[in-house]
């Protein structure tokens, strides 16, 4: 298998080399670029696979790279990191196709597991495999995240998206919310632990109140890969600012 | 310089204007009343005397022409006297034969006794050459030749005539003893008069007349003349004066006087000098004889005449030549036409006087019934400016004054309400103040709580950005040298580090949070239930901590409008907060109830824990402040921050080891 080529962009030296040092192992190839201008210069003269990049950076920032990035290469996939991590940039930078979105600060496993999620999806791609299963119509979501179907009384139900668990190996773990915990929109609500060993949070879709938990699922990880949309639910919660939370939640059709 | 008098005169009317302005009201109606009144009187008095005076002395001067028609008819009545008399004793049988025979005696004997008896000066005979035959009053002196006279020549060519005369002195001699003297006038000086260089006149004018004596064949005989000397003879004039003015007097002097002039000669008249004798020897003034004697004009106008104003009339006397010889005058005394003219001109200015006199009274009444409101309004406004405000103006006008009044009165009133509740305001004010400092105060902290609080909020993201790429380093490596630690001792430093690490993140990580305070989505929402449920969720937890919650909701209180999420995270702020004031355990009492005005929901937190201590009260929402170890600061600084996104207020109130209570204030709408 080929090293794969990943690039950091941050305007700070020692996050860059902090993250290189994260992530450095033999299947990587770590360079690092201190600014926008800089990291597209380094993608003309070298193919990537993935690009590691802050959103807030003088001259082109991390949206800006992002943007160009998806006209000019397509093929590379880019995640984000961000220390002033809100909502509505996470949704914004998703939307417009990177993979991941990471708030600062993070621990090298936090990155780890995104960025072996990552390669992951990529083999897949390359393999051609068809989708497990499409997203039902109705369901409020984060892409690549989780999902929310508002049912009666200020209700919901939520779960995982299948595009994010394609990205994750066989679950050897779960970790979910107690009942009454209170959960908020874009942060982790849920851990997952796959095969490799990487963890993976969840991030809640909505903001409210867990009242209510899939005691199926703790018996049978598989349920999740499984039927993501129906048995593979993870919590149901009162919904306390739904009208609020749905701003930065895509609708399916 | 006519520019300058001008400007001169405008300053003048000016200032007069001003002082007009600063007189009394009274004085300014008045003023203006008099002189209107002035103007027309003084209008009407004068055309109106002009007018008068015209028709008065029109009147006057038609009389005295007609005065001076009849005094010619007297003087002429006395002519033709003269003329009958020698007609009719020239045609006596015993006179022609007298005359034919030249028996003077005869004649004598019949003719003076004709001259005595009509008081003739002269009577004389001539025969038919005009040579003197008799004169009977001089018998002595005959046989002259008088042919040469103008009266006799008439006569000797048959003719009976009569006319006046100016008789010469050596003739006067010649007619009688006696008549010169008579005739003899020495002048008195006139100072009107022409000046002449003589100063007497010895001549006299003469009514004379003379008749043809003829024969039984009708031939002239001779003449018969006679004569009337006019000088010192008063019967002429007196008799005018009894026919004419019937002898009226006035104030002791005669109204009408007739006069005969010998040329410009007084000869006889019956107008008096100062002693009251006639006025013999004075002239006619210079005007009348240009007029009368040289041009022959009849003159009439008022005159100066000796010593009083005479409304007079001149006319020529003329000889039988046609030769003006002399004027006849009539005069009336002006006198009483000007005492009449002044009794009108009285009668009419005591008139003007009696109604300007009236019109005063009648406008210092009226002026009175404006003025005397307006005076007590006056004395009203200044005890009102003394501070009497209770003063009160009585008036029963119904007029624009009475309105006045009335509204003063209002005024007033409404003066005394302001200044009531100004004493009023004043006695209450020192506690108003001291209220409204204390709400002054509140807000002002209030402001500086919220002005934190937005500072805070921006310097936060700031920071949160600046910090998380450091920390993103340490955490990072730090867990990256743990993988590779063995040696115990180096792993638990290590694990320290990544603790707080961690922690240093959650703390950027809840003041982010804090910085992104999003506007509250407000919806009715039941209080009651919404404390219930949060506290349910705290309950278990807390029955650990040996702590009881009680509550008392009233269950009156309506929904009010809320962010139901935004709420809760203060209750169980506060909850929180009040478990961890009472590490012992305690009770937590949860109370809602209507604020004393209804407008408001109250919500109390209260805890029997240690309580704060008074000088940390006021610190309690600033952000980062704690008490706590492990508190991050911001709990009741987030909770102070939504209830104000609410308009509501929090507070809190605390005795040390007693406990301590939040208040929250939460608006109904």
């Amino acid at each position: 298998m080929d090293k794969k080529n990943i690039l950091i962009v941050d305007d700070e030296i020692n996050v860059c080399k902090s993250i290189g040092r994260a992530i450095q192992c033999e299947q990587y190839e770590v360079e690092r670029a201190l600014s926008g201008e800089e990291a597209l210069d380094n993608l003309k003269e070298k193919t990537y696979h993935l690009v590691i990049a802050d959103l807030m950076m003088p001259g082109i920032g991390g949206i800006d790279l992002l943007k160009s990035l998806r006209t000019s290469f397509p093929e590379i996939n880019v995640i984000m990191i961000t220390g002033y991590p809100t909502i509505k940039t996470a949704v914004q930078a998703i939307k417009i196709g990177a993979f991941d979105y990471i708030p600062k600060p993070f621990t090298p496993e936090q990155l780890r597991s995104v960025v072996a999620r990552c390669f992951k999806s990529e083999d897949e791609k390359t393999e051609k495999e068809p989708p497990v299963t499409t997203m039902p119509k109705g369901i409020y979501y984060i892409i690549g995240h989780t999902w929310v179907i508002p049912e009666k009384n200020n209700k919901g139900l939520v779960g995982v998206v299948h595009d994010f668990l394609k990205t994750v190996g066989r679950i050897t773990s779960l970790q979910l919310p107690n009942e009454n915990d209170n959960v908020m929109q874009g942060e982790m609500c849920a851990k997952i632990k796959d095969d490799a060993g990487y963890n993976y949070g969840i991030w809640s879709p909505a903001t409210g109140k867990v009242f209510e938990v899939n005691e199926k699922l703790k018996k049978d990880f598989s349920l999740l890969k499984k039927s993501p949309y129906k048995e593979g639910w993870l919590f149901r919660c009162e919904l306390t600012q739904f009208e609020e939370d749905k701003e930065s939640l895509l609708l399916s059709q | 310089m006519y520019y300058v008098k001008q400007s001169f005169c405008k300053m003048a009317l000016k200032q007069i204007y001003n002082r007009f302005l600063s007189l009394p009201l009274r004085a300014k109606f008045i003023i203006s009343f008099l002189l209107v009144i002035c103007f027309g009187g003084i209008l009407t008095l004068i055309f109106g005397t002009r007018l008068e005076h015209k028709t008065i002395f029109s009147l006057a001067q038609d009389k005295v022409n007609h005065d001076l028609a009849s005094a010619r008819m007297v003087y002429n009545e006395k002519l033709f006297d003269i003329r009958d008399i020698v007609r009719l004793n020239s045609v006596r049988e015993s006179i022609q034969n007298s005359l034919k025979t030249k028996q003077r005696e005869t004649l004598f004997k019949h003719l003076s006794l004709i001259r005595k008896e009509f008081a003739l000066d002269f009577l004389t005979v001539t025969d038919a050459e005009g040579k003197v035959v008799l004169r009977t009053s001089n018998p002595e002196i005959w046989g002259d030749d008088q042919s040469s006279d103008p009266v006799l020549q008439r006569a000797l060519s048959g003719k009976t005539v009569a006319s006046t005369q100016i008789t010469p002195r050596e003739d006067l001699i010649k007619e009688g003893k006696g008549l010169a003297e008579k005739a003899y006038i020495e002048f008195i000086p006139t100072p009107k008069a022409v000046p002449l260089e003589k100063d007497h006149e010895e001549n006299a004018m003469v009514l004379k007349a003379a008749a043809p004596v003829m024969s039984e064949e009708n031939e002239i005989l001779g003449v018969l003349y006679a004569g009337i000397i006019l000088n010192r003879n008063y019967e002429i004039v007196d008799k005018v004066k009894e026919i004419v003015f019937k002898g009226e007097m006035y104030k002791g002097r005669e109204i009408g006087t007739a006069t005969i002039f010998q040329q410009d000669l007084r000869i006889s008249t019956n107008v008096k000098n100062e002693n009251g004798k006639r006025a013999i020897g004075t002239r006619v003034s210079r005007e009348v004889n240009q007029a009368v004697l040289n041009k022959g004009k009849i003159w009439v106008d008022r005159a100066f005449v000796v010593n009083n104003w005479y409304i007079s009339a001149y006319e020529p006397i003329k000889n039988i030549n046609g030769d003006i010889i002399g004027i006849l005058y009539v005069g009336m005394l002006e006198k009483p036409y000007i005492d009449l003219r002044n009794r009108v001109m009285g009668t009419f200015a005591g008139m003007a006087v009696l109604s300007v006199i009236i019109l005063l009274i009648i406008l210092t009444v009226i002026t009175s019934t404006i003025i005397n409101p307006l005076k007590k309004l006056v004395v009203a406004t200044n005890e009102i400016a003394k501070g009497d405000l209770d003063h009160k103006v009585s008036t029963n006008l119904k007029d624009e004054i009475g309105q006045l009044a009335t509204s003063f009165n209002q005024m007033t009133d409404n003066l005394n309400k302001a200044n009531q509740k100004l004493i009023h305001w004043g006695k209450t004010l020192e506690k108003q103040v001291n209220e409204r400092t204390k709400k002054i105060k509140e807000m002002q902290d209030s402001l500086i709580q919220s002005e934190k609080l937005a500072s805070l909020g921006k310097m936060a993201a700031g920071i949160a950005h600046e910090i998380n790429n450091p920390l993103t380093s340490i955490l990072i490596n730090s867990h990256l040298l743990l993988e590779k630690a063995d040696n115990p001792y180096v792993k638990e430093s290590l694990d320290l580090i990544t603790e707080e690490t961690s922690r240093c993140s959650s703390i950027v990580k809840g003041l982010l949070e804090f910085s992104r305070q999003s506007p509250p989505k407000k919806v009715p929402a039941d209080i009651n239930s919404l404390i219930t449920n949060t506290s349910a969720l705290l309950e278990n937890q807390l029955k650990f901590q040996n702590i009881n919650v009680i509550k008392k909701l009233d269950s009156n209180l309506p929904h009010i409008k809320i962010d139901t999420s935004k709420i809760k995270q203060v209750i169980w702020n506060l909850m929180i907060n009040a478990a961890e004031a009472m590490p012992n355990g305690g009770k937590i009492t949860l109370s809602t109830r209507f604020s004393k005005d209804k407008k408001s929901v109250v919500i109390e937190i209260t805890d029997t824990g240690k309580g704060i201590p008074q000088e940390n009260i006021n610190k309690l929402f600033d952000p980062f402040f704690t008490t706590k170890e492990s508190g991050s600061g911001l709990g009741l600084a987030v909770s102070y921050g939504i209830i104000q996104q609410h308009q509501g207020h929090i507070k809190a109130n605390s005795k040390v080891s007693q406990g301590t209570t939040f208040t929250v204030v939460l608006p109904i709408t």
